[in-house]
């Protein structure tokens, strides 16, 4: 039985019910675990081993924003209402106050249970997840960031607070493989650098998720694959495109943006096979696609086939909506290349990120979160 | 606060070439500008004083300082110095920062207490306009022989007047930007640092924690015209 140091988080058990209004835990007492404390180098000490981040090259890095791991509503508004010299001196005021946790925090906690597996099985390998945390914010700020991980007892030890700066150039450097973020703006021009990336909201609920699986849904088009599918579907109809994909079956798709990210899972969950952990592995990956099983879907499989990448469920919805699917999946995270979809499954619990890729974009929807700081 | 620069590079036309600090000198020169211009008034300014002990050029002084104003750079003294006296001069000139790219010259700086910091060929390719500092958190300081306290104060109180300087403008749009690493550690060490920094009223504008990651495209990404770590060391 492996043993998961997980932190308690604001997540229900049970039904699906309301997340309560920010009211950040103040930090009373606790405070006295980071002021003037100087960091060790525990590992050299010999005492409780807090493990080595692994070097970028060899890790599954996941960059994730200050504003989707954690709920900064209140101090958004600040912001956009009373300006920036406010907003720093509110986040100064209340540094001692932790955040609560955001939409990507039940992800980036199955991330770390993940790699708690991964390390009793292989101690001495780097191939692991590493969570960057990754802010716009001003360094002098930062230090609320730092005590909220501290609090929420999250391993994460890189980050990057930009000053208001464009965090791609190192997002690079750090060699990342997938980009969280709430401004769609910014994970557009991760996209257009070659970095997967996606675009979280903070639902209105969220549904409880496993400690113990990490599970990661994909839409197939323009997620997986290229759109190119879907740009037929657009400007011929349904008919055409079923056409097309007939025509088309033996050809492959082309790669979307998420492609190299279920890589990179794919690699994380064969070192569990290789321990003979398949039916117990800690990763499982879902596609969920309007395409349907009997005909636009062969091309899909044989295109993730001939890509050597293994998705442990297909689920072909043949158009129907796919919130109740997702629903009973439940995974930490839903890639969507379309909002329609995403506001779907967020209406219905699940935390859904929108891909801003390909024609899809053109004909989005209403909500266009482009709220940035 | 007050800067020496030491060398420049020669050229055949008979004026010295752009040297590797010139980018450093026009981004000191927009601080004071834009200083000014928040207040007409403003005291804390940056003074630039060009410091060479080389014999040869000294004897090309009017070449120096002919070349110095064919640039448009604000150098406000020239001091020809032998190789014997001019720490006597940094010290007597109450020197902040002394900045060269003569090892020799900075150790010799820092063992008599002066801040002391060695520019590379990489200070050649960074921005005019916004003069950028970077505090490594956690490098290793290697303390030679003796006045290591003295170099940290001295450290320390340039810190805060770059502090000081920093908060005359917002957070956007300012001529200066300091930026924190921390290459080793993990955030802890950082959050040190950053209370550090905050504790000699230096407010950072960016700050990345590396543990362990290489720091070579950090470095590149944030093109520093200096580097500093001695108030951050931990002797």
């Amino acid at each position: 039985m492996v043993k998961m140091s997980l932190e308690p988080v604001q997540v229900m058990s049970g039904q699906v019910a309301e997340l309560p209004k920010v009211a950040p835990s103040s930090n009373g007492d606790s405070g006295g675990s980071w002021e003037g404390k100087r960091e060790f180098d525990k590992d050299h000490l010999g005492l409780t081993a807090k493990p080595k981040p692994p070097k970028p090259e060899n890790a599954v890095t996941v960059a994730v924003s200050s504003r989707v791991l954690f709920r900064t509503e209140r101090e958004q508004k600040v912001f956009e209402q009373k300006g920036v010299e406010e907003y720093l001196r509110y986040q100064i005021e209340h540094e001692n106050e932790p955040f609560a946790p955001g939409p990507a925090f039940p992800f980036v906690k199955a991330l770390e249970a993940v790699n708690a597996r991964l390390r009793e099985l292989y101690p001495q390998s780097e191939e692991l997840f590493d969570i960057v945390l990754v802010t716009y914010n001003h360094a002098h700020v930062g230090i609320r960031l730092i005590n909220t991980i501290n609090h929420h007892n999250l391993f994460i030890e890189r980050f990057c607070m930009t000053g208001g700066s464009s965090p791609i150039g190192y997002l690079k450097a750090w060699q990342t493989n997938l980009y969280l973020s709430a401004d769609a703006n910014k994970v557009r021009e991760a996209l257009t650098e070659g970095i997967a990336a996606a675009t979280m909201f903070m639902p209105e609920k969220m549904t409880e998720v496993s400690k113990s699986q990490l599970r990661v849904a994909f839409d197939g088009d323009a997620v997986l694959f290229s759109d190119e599918s879907e740009r037929i579907f657009k400007a011929h109809g349904l008919d055409k495109f079923f056409e097309h994909e007939k025509e088309n079956e033996d050809r492959l798709l082309d790669h979307g943006p998420l492609k190299g990210f279920l890589e990179a899972l794919g690699k994380l969950q064969k070192k569990f096979y290789a321990k003979g952990q398949r039916l117990d592995c800690p990763i499982r990956t879902y596609l969920v696609t309007a395409r349907s099983a009997a005909s636009s879907g062969i091309r899909a499989l044989k295109t993730l086939r001939a890509w050597g990448l293994e998705i442990d469920e297909a689920l072909f919805l043949a158009g129907a909506p796919k919130g109740p699917m997702l629903e009973k999946i439940r995974p930490h995270i839903y890639f969507d290349d379309q909002m329609f979809h995403v506001e779907g499954a967020a209406e219905m619990g699940t935390i859904a990120a929108h891909v801003p890729y390909g024609i899809a974009q053109k004909h989005n929807s209403k909500h266009n979160t482009s709220a940035g700081k | 606060m007050q800067c020496f620069e030491s060398g420049g590079a020669e050229d055949p036309d008979g004026l010295y070439a752009g040297g590797i600090a010139f980018p450093l000198l026009q981004a000191l020169q927009k601080v004071n500008e834009r200083l000014l211009k928040e207040n007409p008034a403003e005291s804390l300014l940056f003074d630039v004083i060009l410091i060479t002990t080389e014999s040869q050029q000294q004897q090309q002084n009017s070449r120096i300082t002919e070349s110095i104003r064919h640039h448009g750079l604000k150098v406000s003294r020239f001091c020809f110095s032998n190789e014997e006296d001019f720490i006597e001069n940094l010290l007597n000139n109450n020197v902040h920062l002394f900045l060269t790219t003569n090892r020799n010259e900075a150790l010799q700086g820092s063992q008599k207490g002066v801040l002391s910091v060695l520019l590379d060929e990489h200070t050649a390719s960074c921005p005019t306009e916004q003069l950028r500092v970077l505090f490594c958190g956690d490098a290793v300081v290697q303390s030679e022989a003796g006045s290591a306290l003295a170099s940290k104060q001295a450290a320390q109180s340039f810190s805060t007047q770059l502090g000081k300087m920093r908060g005359r403008f917002g957070p956007f749009d300012s001529p200066i930007s300091i930026a924190l690493v921390t290459s080793r550690g993990g955030r802890e060490s950082c959050g040190d640092a950053l209370r550090t920094l905050r504790s000699l009223g230096v407010n950072a504008d960016e700050a990345y924690c590396l543990a362990g990651a290489p720091r070579g495209p950090i470095k590149r990404l944030l093109q520093p015209h200096f580097l500093l770590s001695e108030c951050l060391s931990s002797n």
